[in-house]
């Protein structure tokens, strides 16, 4: 599979959702797409191109903006697919993919609980590595690490 | 070292003597009663004479004075660690009750329930997810508990220390007796900082 069969097959349903498809080295393809259409691009991408495993969901602190990513698995075709799109920074918010792959519920979990990106829709959206309660997003770059030495250390995670 | 034990057989003449807990019992030589020489006995003799010997111990020198040893020797020549491995120090522990170094010799044989245990080794990296269930555990283990700190990261955070998931040392959450350098510490440093904690145990007074 190669991006021009990917736009073809996208195309045509996704209109100006879909941004572009780049060629990514070991994969199909690399899909950017706006965060507005991801339900319609999930739906599509599983049912039509039959990347039926989604394999990860992260996302990307790019101070200015951050990114969203996902890598899917087809059997048939033996390849994977990358799909991104970029959210704003200060409302970091996409349509949750769990109910077109149910294994990307916990990846969305930890790229909530790490990069601060909201999921709408999810059907179970909490803590995964850290403990109730918690309310900093670690892997954020604005977040800075503790001394354990100068600091209460409690007062951060209770 | 001279032991009580060692300086109390150098006195008497040489030869077969019978077995004595004098070094684990220090009482038992200063008793107006001779202690029981529990070899010269037959079966049925053994519980009267027992209670006899034992009866005017404690007459004598008070309840707690010996009872508290004979628990303090038996207890740490019994302790039971709880069965539970958080990071690769949890490897270790494994290989020390393998055949090659048999912690059980010691009496050290892990328990899978809290409710059965009497000490807690904290095997690796603890979290502050995982926290509230390691307090929850120690909080389940009957009284009297120890708790030994295995490893670096158990000690003081290793090198995770700064990290934004881990608890710098596992005292933030529980006291701890007897802490073990490394990373991971060898099954002998395993069996030493258990030997250190015998060590706690049998001056415990109360």
């Amino acid at each position: 599979m190669q991006p021009d069969d990917i736009t073809r097959a996208l195309g045509p349903k996704l209109g100006d959702g879909l941004l572009s498809v780049e060629p990514f080295e070991g994969t199909a393809g690399r899909v950017r797409f706006r965060p507005e259409s991801a339900l319609a691009l999930f739906e599509a991408v599983r049912d039509d191109l039959r990347f039926a495993h989604c394999a990860t969901v992260g996302g990307i602190d790019w101070v200015d903006h951050r990114e969203v990513f996902y890598v899917l698995w087809s059997d048939e075709a033996g390849q994977y697919l990358f799909l991104s799109a970029d959210v704003p920074a200060d409302a970091p918010h996409i349509e949750s993919a769990a109910s077109v792959w149910p294994s990307a519920n916990w990846h969305e979990r930890e790229a909530w609980e790490l990069v601060g990106i909201t999921f709408d829709h999810h059907p179970d959206l909490r803590h995964l590595l850290m403990p109730d309660g918690y309310v900093f997003h670690p892997l954020l770059r604005s977040f800075k690490l503790h001394e354990p030495e100068s600091l209460e250390v409690k007062s951060r995670h209770v | 070292m001279t032991t009580p034990a060692a300086q109390t057989s150098a006195a008497k003449p040489a030869g077969a003597e019978p077995y004595r807990l004098e070094g684990e019992l220090p009482m038992a030589t200063q008793a107006a009663v001779p202690f029981i020489e529990i070899e010269t006995l037959r079966a049925r003799e053994f519980i009267p004479a027992a209670r006899e010997a034992l009866s005017s111990l404690i007459a004598e020198q008070g309840q707690a004075k010996v009872i508290r040893p004979v628990f303090n020797w038996a207890g740490r020549n019994s302790l039971f660690p709880l069965h539970w491995g958080l990071a690769c120090c949890a490897i270790e522990f494994a290989a020390a009750f393998g055949a090659r170094w048999d912690a059980e010799r010691f009496g050290v044989v892990p328990r899978s329930s809290p409710r059965q245990c009497d000490l807690m080794i904290v095997n690796g990296t603890v979290t502050w997810k995982v926290a509230h269930k390691l307090i929850t555990l120690y909080e389940q283990m009957p009284e009297p508990k120890w708790v030994i700190a295995m490893g670096n990261c158990a000690t003081g955070g290793g090198p995770f220390r700064t990290a934004y998931s881990v608890v710098p040392g596992v005292d933030k959450l529980v006291p701890v007796d007897v802490y073990i350098a490394g990373c991971p510490p060898r099954p002998e440093a395993m069996l030493d900082g258990i030997l250190k904690l015998e060590e706690l145990i049998r001056e415990r007074k109360e």
